[in-house]
């Protein structure tokens, strides 16, 4: 398997400070890898360098073989990438439709509009019920399915999720870590940033630790659920 | 009784040009949360542009509004690009309002070499007609400027209900990150918005020099204006500047007849500090920002 | 500790040395150092709220017409003393009330933020400004006059100028010590985040309505020695959105990060515009403009900003 994305020497930061320095690692076509770590340790900030949000200060990032590091968002949206971010950010006052045509404004995608805007609603029926309400209207389990509806929406290969189970019920959770399996069954990678290891670990081809803004784990899911150091830093074992 | 209706009616029609005279200005702090000091000096740009097609040219300052409005599109556009893209990402705050600041400076004082600082007025063949209605009159000039207020408005609206870059506009404001993460190129909307916010200023220029008599400094006035109904119907809502624009032409009317010219401004202002204080988003709220 | 002393020492002899220039300078350039350091002290009291604590207010020329009203009627009710005294008494007069319209207006308006305390100043200045113009006691748009006060067989200009200067440095003086002093940490925090500090235990309405009425109060006195120096005025010259604007753009172009950046900037501001752009009278407000634009884009920081990067 060829690397999707992989990502070399990552330094990057706000303003003075270095939030992330000398970071490694690749993610396998088709896999699902999962970035674990403490609060603070960096993950957030190295998903938005990948997805060009934030200006890398140092590192290459590479994306289907070519490098793109330091690419704008509309760039990396269009060669595939999608970030669904940390806290959701859809458009609280535009409706459920609105938003999910926002997620297809790149070129590619566009085309397609009326193909995903279907699919998108048959993944979430719940969506479709609630398509000419406003996004900011509903609950916190929907506005996260809905955030992912809209990074669909782009046709990413590669959709990366920053803690999309943050606030959610147990039974919620549940629910999306099904919805990201049949994703990556459906052919797209998935990077996944989470704070649940337990289940995310189970879930992950390629798994990686993240602290003080460097990898200092790696290996595939059930390996590193038996690592003393995940157990005794995450799981609490 | 009389004096009231026409009051009223006076009111109402100064109210719908005190909205269109701010739409543009709403539009930028609500979309780019920038003060934009320039406004007004777009205003005041469209009665000069007006006047400059009329005398010159012979052009009806109504067919003007189309070509005035693209040259303050265009204008409106580099202006953002050149000098309050860069002063917005250095931070500050009150960087972009400087820089607005200056730019109106330097065109206020080209406008002043132009044109020189005496009253100017534009008066095309029908802006002495007078209709009445029953005991109530009514200035045609006033009346077509109000339509055509009411057009604009109603044209800015279903661009940005309707049309993709609208949405775009709209999102962009809501979150910008969530927007550039769908693949906005967030500084090509914030030019955008800029430029389409000038080009109604300029517009709303052209019908202000159909009806009053204007001179270069008179900017400040606009400025000053667009905030205040601004405040008062809340920010970036055309809704919101349509109430807030009414409600300050009745105001205005109202405090002209019954209390004097003298107190007509002071009024409005207390107004404004009134509403400030007791409901700072304004009527109807920020039109972008969720109300926590 | 050494270091103070040395910044005191310092300071006095570089405030005794400008006090000596008018013993040489031609009443030209006298007129030019009292404008410098009239804006110098507006922007400095400006800075005292602004620079402490990121509220920016729009409207500081609301004090500077509160104070110079102020004096002129005072000076009318006490136009029999001697000139010393009258001096005195339009000082305070403009410092009093000043102050007392700050205090007075200080809860309200320091409950809003941001673009609402800067919109809500400028609200504040404009209305006083109309009631001013509207009621008659001020002179209408006649407006008022003030008599002489300078000591006969002392150069007008002059003395204004000491007196200008003596004000710089008082109002420098009282910025100074509030800087080093808890009140003026507790205000920095504020400015970081006001939420935070509060959470901290810093009095943050209290410190800010100090910080406000200590500003307002202070515009208030420079702005009786504005009229003063006048001699005459009326609403539009003193009620002026331009001299609010001023005070904020000297402060931004000089640095909003010291206490030097708001005189610094009145220098080159309030310089360029007596100096270099007085045979340019035609062009003076666009060259004033882009010499804005420029500084906001080129030094962010303002000079002093500048300064202190290029020495890293
Ligand atoms: N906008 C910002 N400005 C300044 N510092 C920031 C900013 N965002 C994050 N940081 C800092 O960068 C470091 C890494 O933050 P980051 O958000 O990447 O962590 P994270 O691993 O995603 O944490 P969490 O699990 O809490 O989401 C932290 O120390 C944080 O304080
Ligand atoms: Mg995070």
């Amino acid at each position: 398997m060829t690397a999707l994305l992989s990502v070399e020497g990552l330094a990057a930061g706000y303003g003075g400070a270095l939030a992330v320095r000398g970071l490694d690692f690749a993610v396998a076509e088709g896999s699902i890898a999962v970035l674990v770590g403490a609060n603070g340790a960096g993950k957030t900030t190295t998903v938005q360098v990948i997805a060009g949000a934030l200006r890398p200060s140092g590192g290459t990032v590479r994306f289907a073989g070519e490098a793109v590091t330091g690419r704008d968002c509309p760039v990396m949206v269009e060669r595939g990438v999608t970030l669904v971010p940390e806290g959701r950010l859809i458009f609280s006052r535009m409706t459920v439709e609105e938003n999910l045509k926002m997620g297809a404004i790149n070129r590619r995608a566009a085309r397609n509009l009326g193909r995903n805007l279907e699919r998108v609603f048959t993944l979430f029926p719940r969506l479709a019920q609630r398509r000419h309400q406003f996004g900011g209207s509903m609950s916190g389990g929907e506005q996260q399915m809905l955030a992912i509806a809209r990074g669909l929406m782009a046709e990413p290969r590669l959709m990366i999720l920053d803690e999309p189970s943050l606030g959610l019920a147990p039974k919620i959770v549940a629910e999306m870590f099904g919805l990201i399996r049949q994703l990556n069954v459906e052919g797209i990678t998935i990077l996944l940033v989470e704070q649940n290891v337990r289940q995310s670990l189970q879930l992950a081809d390629q798994a990686f630790v993240i602290e003080k803004g460097r990898v200092v784990l790696s290996g595939d899911g059930p390996t590193l659920l038996d690592e003393p150091f995940v157990r005794t830093a995450f799981l609490g074992l | 009784m009389i004096t009231l209706l026409q009051t009223l009616v006076n009111g109402v029609l100064y109210g719908g040009i005190l909205s269109i005279a701010a739409v543009g200005f709403s539009l930028i702090f609500g979309v780019m949360n920038v003060i934009n000091l320039a406004h007004g000096i777009f205003v005041i740009g469209g009665a000069y542009g007006a006047l400059v097609a009329w005398s010159t040219l012979g052009i009806d300052p109504l067919a003007s509004i189309p070509p005035l409005m693209l040259i303050a599109f265009i204008l409106g556009w580099l202006c953002q690009r050149l000098v309050i893209q860069p002063a917005v990402q250095r931070g500050n705050p009150v960087a972009a309002l400087l820089v607005t600041f200056g730019f109106t400076l330097v065109a206020l004082n080209l406008l002043t070499v132009a044109f020189s600082s005496s009253v100017r007025s534009i008066s095309p063949s029908y802006s002495f007609i007078n209709l009445r209605l029953g005991d109530v009159s009514f200035d045609l000039v006033r009346l077509v400027a109000f339509a055509c207020g009411l057009l604009l408005i109603g044209g800015l609206g279903s661009f940005l209900r309707f049309s993709r870059w609208g949405r775009i506009i709209r999102a962009t404001a809501l979150s910008e990150l969530g927007a550039r993460l769908c693949g906005v190129d967030a500084r090509a909307v914030y030019a955008l918005t800029f430029a389409v916010g000038s080009a109604f200023a300029a517009a709303s220029g052209v019908l202000i020099g159909m009806m009053l008599p204007f001179t270069p400094a008179e900017e400040v006035t606009w400025t000053v204006y667009a905030f205040i109904v601004v405040t008062l119907g809340g920010v970036g809502s055309l809704g919101g500047a349509m109430l807030g624009g009414v409600l300050l032409g009745l105001v205005s009317a109202l405090t002209q007849t019954y209390l004097g010219g003298v107190f007509t401004n002071m009024v409005m202002f207390l107004i404004l500090l009134g509403t400030l204080l007791l409901r700072p988003n304004g009527i109807l709220g920020s039109a972008f920002k969720a109300s926590r | 500790m050494a270091r103070t002393l040395l910044v005191v020492v310092l300071a006095l002899l570089l405030f005794a040395a400008l006090a000596t220039l008018p013993l040489f300078l031609k009443a030209f350039y006298i007129r030019v150092g009292l404008s410098i350091f009239l804006s110098a002290g507006f922007a400095v009291c400006w800075w005292l709220l602004a620079g402490f604590t990121a509220y920016y207010s729009f409207g500081h020329t609301a004090f500077v017409g509160v104070g110079a009203f102020a004096a002129a009627l005072t000076l009318r009710a006490v136009a029999a003393a001697a000139p010393g005294l009258q001096l005195a008494a339009g000082l305070l007069a403009g410092l009093v009330t000043a102050a007392v319209i700050a205090a007075a207006i200080a809860w309200p308006i320091l409950r809003l933020r941001g673009h609402y305390f800067t919109i809500a100043m400028l609200a504040v200045a404009l209305v006083l400004g109309e009631a001013v113009s509207a009621f008659p006691v001020f002179g209408g748009s006649a407006g008022l006059s003030l008599p002489n006060i300078a000591p006969s067989g002392m150069r007008v200009e002059a003395f204004f100028y000491w007196l200008a200067l003596a004000l710089l440095a008082i109002v420098m003086a009282i910025a100074w010590i509030i800087s080093r002093s808890r009140l003026g940490y507790g205000l920095a925090a504020i400015r970081e985040d006001e939420d935070a500090a509060q959470m901290l235990g810093v009095p943050t309405t209290r410190f800010k309505v100090v910080a406000f009425v200590l500003s307002g109060g202070l515009t208030g006195a420079l702005g009786a020695v504005y009229a003063l120096n006048l001699g005459y005025i009326t609403t539009d010259s003193v009620f002026r959105g331009s001299l609010s604007l001023e005070m904020i753009v000297n402060s931004l172009v000089g640095g909003m990060g010291s206490l030097l950046g708001p005189v610094i900037g009145a220098a080159i501001m309030t310089g360029v515009t007596k100096l270099v752009l007085a045979d340019l009278l035609e062009y003076h407000l666009a060259i004033t403009g882009l010499l804005i634009v420029a500084v906001v884009l080129v030094a962010p920081d303002g000079v002093a900003g500048l300064w202190r990067r290029t020495r890293r």
